[in-house]
């Protein structure tokens, strides 16, 4: 009946432009840590933008999981729930992990401050693709019982983070 | 006042909005205000304007707690995780000026748990996963007295590094000093093969540690003097000398 266990991944993408009290306050906060945890990797001052701190020296790479705990707070609030992704009731999917990720920034303009959040799922079972469309359950009903499903449109920036397929048992092949 | 009643207050100001966009159309206002038994009349001038005040956020976006600062910027840093107690005090001073304590520095501190893992990290094998948590990190501003106290456990160890602490120091945002701490041998021996502790004796010797261990002069500035026991917990202070 199930195609394959699967978790989703959802990336949030957050710059100055967002407007939500959330994402300014990612913004806020990230931007803040960055200013002061970046100087561990630019100790004369000379580059401005993350990627050139990490071309120079890539432990700046540390400035992902560094600055994460400047946010972390915020994303507790969340309640788990991933804040802008719906399934096709306009329920919120639930998140299992986040991951904070600075994409870029600049040392004298927030403007230029890009971070994302990562949020994965729990396991789900794929029951079927419709489509764009996934059809999916939490439950692993037994033969003949319903599942309760629900259905979610494949968009940019989701996307399948990882796949078990689930083999049929040998009785079962026709 | 309790965000839902000034969401109440909000909404009636929003809603006299127009009215008072009606009212600067016209083209001379008069309006009376009434002052203690007497009776003033203001003309305003007409060719003045003005306009709705733009609406913005009501300031930073509070934390879990309500709290408008930063959850880590915290004296206790332990977060839930056990071990021996550990209180240790950081005097902040200038070596460039007598040895001045400098107040309002940023001290940030974290260490690993009794077991070896820093929070935040996945991939530290063991097959554990700590992203997320906060356990064992945490900031202060010192204080007038150059001072900055943090309760904690004593940390374990995990393969190639002896045991250690790690401090960042930032003054008026700037990053000053970034380095780490260690302590007796002796204690932390018995610490780490105390009941609570199940990692043994770190075979990393301070001396023998790539980063602690390349200067003499260094690992000896570096460790911290603690007194106390394993049952009531250790304490010490530190300087951590600045070039200002």
């Amino acid at each position: 009946m199930y195609k394959a266990k699967i978790k989703l991944v959802y990336k949030q993408v957050i710059d100055a432009q967002s407007e939500s009290a959330f994402e300014k306050a990612i913004i806020q906060a990230s931007y803040q840590e960055f200013l002061l945890k970046s100087q561990a990797y630019n100790l004369d001052g000379k580059f401005k933008t993350f990627s050139r701190m990490k071309a120079n020296d890539g432990r700046a790479n540390s400035l992902h999981y560094k600055l994460s705990f400047s946010v972390l707070h915020f994303i507790d609030q969340l309640n788990n729930k991933i804040p802008v992704l719906k399934d096709n009731l306009g329920n919120k999917l639930a998140f299992e992990t986040a991951a904070f990720e600075l994409i870029e920034s600049h040392t004298e303009d927030v403007q230029l401050h890009k971070v994302a959040i990562n949020y994965q799922t729990e396991t789900l079972m794929l029951i079927d693709f419709m489509g764009e469309y996934l059809l999916l359950t939490k439950d692993n009903p037994a033969d003949n019982e319903p599942a309760l499903t629900f259905v979610i449109k494949m968009q940019p920036d989701l996307s399948i983070a990882t796949y078990q397929e689930i083999v049929e048992e040998a009785g079962s092949f026709k | 006042m309790e965000r839902k009643n000034f969401l109440k207050a909000f909404a009636v100001a929003a809603a006299a909005g127009p009215l008072i966009l009606d009212g600067c159309k016209k083209e001379s206002i008069t309006k009376s205000t009434t002052t203690t038994g007497t009776t003033t009349t203001t003309t305003s001038d007409s060719s003045s304007s003005c306009v709705v005040s733009p609406t913005e956020t009501e300031g930073p976006y509070p934390y879990v707690g309500g709290e408008l600062t930063n959850p880590l910027n915290r004296a206790d840093i332990t977060a839930g995780q056990t071990g021996v107690p550990l209180t240790l005090t950081f005097l902040v001073v200038n070596a460039n000026d007598n040895c001045n304590l400098v107040a309002d520095a940023r001290v940030d501190i974290w260490h690993c748990n009794k077991d070896g893992y820093y929070s935040g990290y996945a991939n530290q094998g063991g097959g554990k996963s700590f992203v997320g948590q906060t356990f064992l990190r945490g900031y202060q501003l010192s204080t007038t007295n150059g001072a900055v106290t943090f309760t904690t456990i004593y940390p374990g160890w995990y393969s190639g590094r002896a045991t250690h602490i790690h401090l960042e120091v930032y003054v008026n945002n700037v990053m000053k000093k970034t380095t780490q701490i260690t302590f007796s041998e002796t204690i932390s021996d018995a610490v780490h093969v105390s009941t609570l502790y199940s990692l043994g004796v770190n075979p990393t010797r301070n001396a023998n540690d790539s980063i602690l261990g390349d200067s003499a002069t260094d690992l000896a500035n570096e460790t911290v003097a603690l007194v106390g026991s394993i049952s009531a917990g250790y304490s010490g202070s530190h300087n951590i000398g600045l070039a200002l």
